[in-house]
């Protein structure tokens, strides 16, 4: 027994894991999940994981289109309704936003417009230890993308932000997650409070507004936006809509329970915001 | 070719189908919706892990541990050689229980994958969920991990059955 504890193996074996503990070590001084190894691993992950996921979009869309073309069938002739009506407000909008540019130049008032600058990018891991909708995207500090910048849904719904950046992808942090706190507003109200990620409702892919005041007076489906305080996420942008409003157990808030605009557990591809440039002209 | 020149490239082939297979693992594990039941999906990087260990033994079975659990920690997004640890160890252990006391089959690797499945799974659980206090939590557990041990379990034979395919095309020389 003794002689396997002193053979030259199992030393090594040791001495790995002190560097392995050493590793994660540095990582948690550093505030960094990976380390230079794990980024060559994750280098010679990338294009299998790329693969795997043209390929599985593709198998997904076909099976899904004959699987569902009833319900294709039904939702296009509703969506043909749907667009006439939305084409009838865009008139309507169009004056209002007239109107609107006509006050704003009336009351000298600079618009605050700024131009966000986009980064493309496909959702192409998902590990099943994750329970709050983490994933990781094909973009990486090559193509711009850094610590903090924010993740929003095709179609401009928050989604969350990047965790961290390594050279061709990335890790995000959903707002499902509990802890990825973002300031936040009842855009009809314009109560604030605190979008948070709750376990309990992470299930179902929910989370929750939390520090609403006691008499706020918000209602079930109306819309959610980012305030914009703390500079970490822009201004309205939109996060989803409130399904449930229930008192906080001290009774001294109220938690609104909201339903994000984007689907965060089935996202395929996401835009990054990388930065933002004032209008020109 | 000397018959060390070959015996080297013949190792050197050996690992290299290891490591691809590992990639592949690695993949699967983590490409959104393959092989998923409601919210819950199997792993493949700690079954094939342990079957590499089991073939080739316990030393070079908990390196390949180690690197396989880095590759884990950097899909899962956990702190770089946290499942790296874990996997060393447990490799270095399901390889000397094989060695010492069970029977390198299909039935044993279920029980052993599921067990150290459940080890990995639950370590997980209680560091980034149980922990930090999140509510629900053992429903949690008994909804979401539970299954996800079970399903592991009885896809693990998939990976011993690509060790093995790998051990036997290349065979260690005599």
């Amino acid at each position: 027994m003794n002689d396997f504890f002193y053979s030259k193996k199992f030393k090594i074996l040791l001495a790995v894991a002190v560097l392995l503990a050493g590793m994660m070590a540095w990582a948690g001084a550093n505030d960094r999940l990976t380390n230079a190894p794990q980024e060559l691993l994750g280098a010679a992950l990338a294009p299998f994981q790329k693969a795997a996921q043209l390929l599985g979009g593709g198998l997904d869309g076909l099976v899904d289109k004959y699987v569902r073309i009833d319900q294709i069938i039904a939702e296009n002739e509703r969506l043909r309704q749907e667009n006439q009506e939305l084409r009838d407000q865009l008139v309507d909008y169009d004056q209002l936003a007239a109107e609107n540019q006509a006050f704003r130049d009336l009351l000298n008032i600079e618009a605050n417009d700024p131009r966000y600058q986009y980064a493309s990018a496909f959702v192409i891991s998902r590990d099943p230890l994750d329970q709050f909708g983490g994933f990781t995207i094909d973009q990486g500090t090559l193509q711009g993308v850094e610590k903090g910048d924010v993740v929003v849904s095709d179609k401009g719904y928050l989604v969350g932000r990047v965790l961290e950046a390594d050279v061709t992808s990335s890790k995000v942090m959903t707002i499902l997650q509990p802890g990825s706190y973002v300031a936040c507003l009842v855009s009809r109200t314009r109560d604030s409070g605190n979008l948070n990620g709750n376990a309990a409702w992470a299930v179902q892919g929910n989370c929750a507004l939390e520090n609403l005041p006691r008499d706020t007076l918000a209602l079930v489906g109306d819309e959610i936006v980012t305030s914009g305080l703390g500079g970490e996420f822009p201004a309205n942008i939109r996060v989803g809509a409130i399904l449930e409003l229930v008192p906080e157990e001290s009774g001294t808030s109220t938690i609104a329970v909201i339903e994000p605009g984007a689907d965060i557990n089935k996202l395929t591809h996401v835009f990054v915001i990388t930065g933002e440039e004032e209008e020109q002209g | 070719m000397t018959s060390r020149n070959k015996r080297n490239l013949t190792l050197a082939a050996k690992w290299a189908c290891y490591f691809l297979l590992l990639l592949v693992a690695a993949t699967l594990q983590t490409t959104p919706g393959f092989l998923t039941i409601g919210q819950v999906r199997p792993i493949f990087i700690l079954p094939l892990c342990l079957a590499v260990a089991m073939v080739e033994g316990e030393y070079p079975g908990a390196f390949f541990g180690a690197v396989g659990g880095l590759l884990w920690d950097f899909t899962a997004g956990r702190p770089g050689g946290l499942l790296a640890l874990e996997l060393l160890f447990i490799c270095f252990g399901a390889a000397i229980l094989v060695e010492l006391y069970l029977r390198l089959n299909a039935m044993n690797f279920v029980l052993v994958s599921g067990l150290c499945a459940l080890v990995v799974t639950g370590v997980d659980f209680l560091f980034f969920y149980a922990m930090p206090g999140y509510e629900g939590a053992a429903a949690r557990y008994f909804e979401l991990v539970l299954p996800m041990v079970v399903f592991t379990a009885a896809l693990s034979p998939a990976s011993l059955w690509a060790a093995g395919r790998v051990y036997r095309r290349f065979p260690p020389a005599e």
